[in-house]
């Protein structure tokens, strides 16, 4: 499990690597067709750069999960490491309610895209939604692992 | 109220009351700003839950946030170019002489780097591993150093480029080009009270001063930096002159950067550049997806039309112009506090903007009025970005530098005073170069 664990992080790290590195062709594109004849005036480079930000975005939040890098508001004191493993449960609790209502209700919201096309480039536009059920899955799956970790540092008071 | 099952009262303590109560479970901001929209969109029978997928989606869906990831990219491919040992030597032969030579430095590579980041969090992680450690050497004290270090970050959301002002002009509609402009002299004086306070604590402590650099040293490292330097000018310049957009110019200097980072400084392999565009995508997703939660948590207040109940609220206090100024700082500072800058903008910005009008200030002079405020949040506690990196960086808890922080924070208090009391602090510039764009 850990190992799958492992292996999905590092796929959404290359995947949030690629969104960055391809983010910055068509909005070249775009300023290149303006002013040259290099490539022709395509009208679906905006749309198509604002739907791979969306994926970035999405990924991004994915991998901050595993991380524990979303940002946070410390007002506690000092805590050991029994204490601030309590209180990551509890607040890891919460997060598991806004991952599940991501999947759940995203799923609906992936289906109410399921024949839409957007506008310029028509995309199917379940493929940009699809984005936050996946995410709370991710959400769900990382949220576990911590909860393992944080169960283990309460009953031997972390250590290994 | 039409079609609304709760009253505004009760609407506001689940918003506010549940989005304080996460915080203080140290819920991720974020997570917690959705999580405290979900009871009022399972109770009203108009909304539910995909309402929050669809304020997302919409916040997420613009071609203007773009520019945020653009931006990080740029500071971290200057970096990993060895721009800023360059800046340093540029920095060195400017002020080295004067006392407190290397803080000193360290303010003016901020304003350097200001130039050509937008974002104060990349600034500070990189500055922070740079000077601290090389302060504390030469005799400077630990906490002073964290302190000028994490200080001297805010720079960058103020001097332009901005990822704040992106933001602003992209949720408040205003140009973005007259804030970059505006920005610039209140920055500046920033970094002149700053110069100030190390001067100052200079003298107190007898910090070092480093020998006078020559004008030849001080000329060969001007023109090593300059192609670095150029960014700003570009950025700025291509908007002014109507070439690109905002967005398009964070991109252009993408690329600008990674030109000089592959042929003109040549520092840069194929390891450095993953490194750079995972730790960019990764960052800015971050900060961009409070973006999405902060906007269906603002989405929810305007549908309880709470702005609207808070300006008429204020306007029976009949304040003028400076009063509504130096309260709109207030708000901003408090909430500075305990909420990252970007979805400050979006929820406390577009709730005072009505009341900024009703009293006829200037969208450019409130704009800054709420960047700069929100930018000195970034090192006031509980909830200071660039103060944590810094502390972090150099591995000590965040209140170990706070005492010198708030010090230093004293004078570029009164520069925003300043900018509320004079309007013309932030409006003298765009007035000046490009009055088109204050309309």
């Amino acid at each position: 499990m850990k190992h799958l664990l492992a292996r999905i992080y590092r796929l959404l790290t290359w995947l949030l690597i690629a969104t960055v590195a391809i983010l910055v062709v068509p909005v070249t594109m775009q300023i290149l067709s303006r002013y040259t004849e290099l490539v022709p005036a395509y009208i679906w480079t905006e749309e198509l750069a604002r739907f791979m930000f969306i994926w970035m975005v999405m990924l991004g939040a994915m991998i901050g999960v595993r991380e524990a890098t979303h940002f946070e508001v410390d007002v506690w004191p000092v805590l050991g490491p029994r204490g601030n493993a309590l209180l990551r449960i509890v607040s890891q609790v919460f997060v598991l309610v806004f991952a599940l209502v991501f999947v759940w209700w995203g799923i609906e919201f992936t289906r109410f895209g399921w024949d839409q096309l957007s506008e310029i480039a028509e995309l199917p536009m379940w493929t940009i939604f699809i984005a936050w059920p996946v995410a709370g899955a991710a959400w769900v799956l990382f949220l576990g692992e911590h909860f393992v970790e944080n169960v283990r540092v309460l009953r031997t008071g972390g250590a290994r | 109220m039409s079609g609304a099952e709760l009253t505004v009262g009760w609407a506001a303590v689940i918003l506010f009351g549940g989005f304080f109560l996460l915080l203080v479970l140290r819920v991720p901001v974020a997570f917690a700003l959705g999580l405290s929209c979900l009871p009022i969109l399972v109770i009203e029978p108009r909304l539910s839950p995909i309402t929050l997928f669809n304020e997302t989606f919409k916040a997420y869906n613009s071609f203007i946030l773009l520019a945020v990831p653009f931006f990080l990219l740029t500071a971290n491919l200057m970096n990993i170019g060895g721009i800023t040992d360059r800046l340093v030597r540029l920095s060195r032969t400017m002020v080295g002489h004067f006392p407190g030579s290397l803080a000193q430095i360290n303010v003016v590579v901020s304003v350097f780097f200001a130039g050509i980041s937008g974002s104060s969090t990349a600034d500070a992680a990189s500055q922070s591993k740079i000077f601290i450690d090389a302060q504390v050497k030469e005799g400077y004290g630990l906490s002073f150093s964290i302190a000028i270090t994490a200080v001297s970050a805010v720079l960058a959301v103020i001097i332009p480029p901005s990822i704040l002002m992106v933001v602003w002009g992209g949720v408040i509609s205003t140009s973005i080009g007259a804030l970059y402009l505006a920005g610039i002299l209140p920055g500046l004086l920033i970094a002149g009270a700053q110069m100030a306070t190390v001067h100052a604590y200079a003298k107190l402590y007898n910090y070092p001063v480093y020998p006078r650099a020559t004008l030849r040293e001080f000329l060969i490292a001007g023109l090593q930096s300059l192609p670095a330097l150029l960014t700003p000018v570009i950025i700025v310049g291509g908007i002014l002159l109507g070439w690109f957009t905002p967005t398009e110019s964070a991109a252009v200097a993408v690329i600008y950067a990674a030109v000089l980072s592959i042929v003109v400084y040549r520092e840069m392999d194929g390891k450095k550049l993953i490194q750079a565009l995972s730790e960019t995508g990764k960052l800015s997703a971050i900060a961009l997806f409070c973006v999405g939660t902060a906007s269906a948590f603002g989405w929810l207040m305007a549908y309880y039309q709470m702005p609207r109940l808070l300006l008429e609220n204020v306007t029976s206090w009949n304040m003028g112009l400076t009063e509504v100024g130096f309260f709109i700082a207030f708000c901003f500072l408090v909430v500075g506090c305990f909420l990252d800058a970007i979805p400050a903008i979006i929820i406390l910005g577009t709730t005072l903007q009505p009341l900024a009008e009703s009293v006829g200030m200037h969208p450019v002079q409130f704009a800054i009025i709420g960047i700069v405020s929100l930018a000195f949040g970034l090192v006031t506690p509980p909830y200071g970005l660039c103060l944590m990196i810094s502390c972090a960086v150099a591995k000590v808890p965040l209140r170990y530098a706070l005492k010198d922080t708030l010090i230093m924070l004293v004078p570029m208090m009164l520069v925003l005073a300043a900018c509320i009391l004079w309007p013309e602090i932030p409006l003298i510039l765009p007035r000046l170069i490009s009055p088109e764009f204050l309309q």
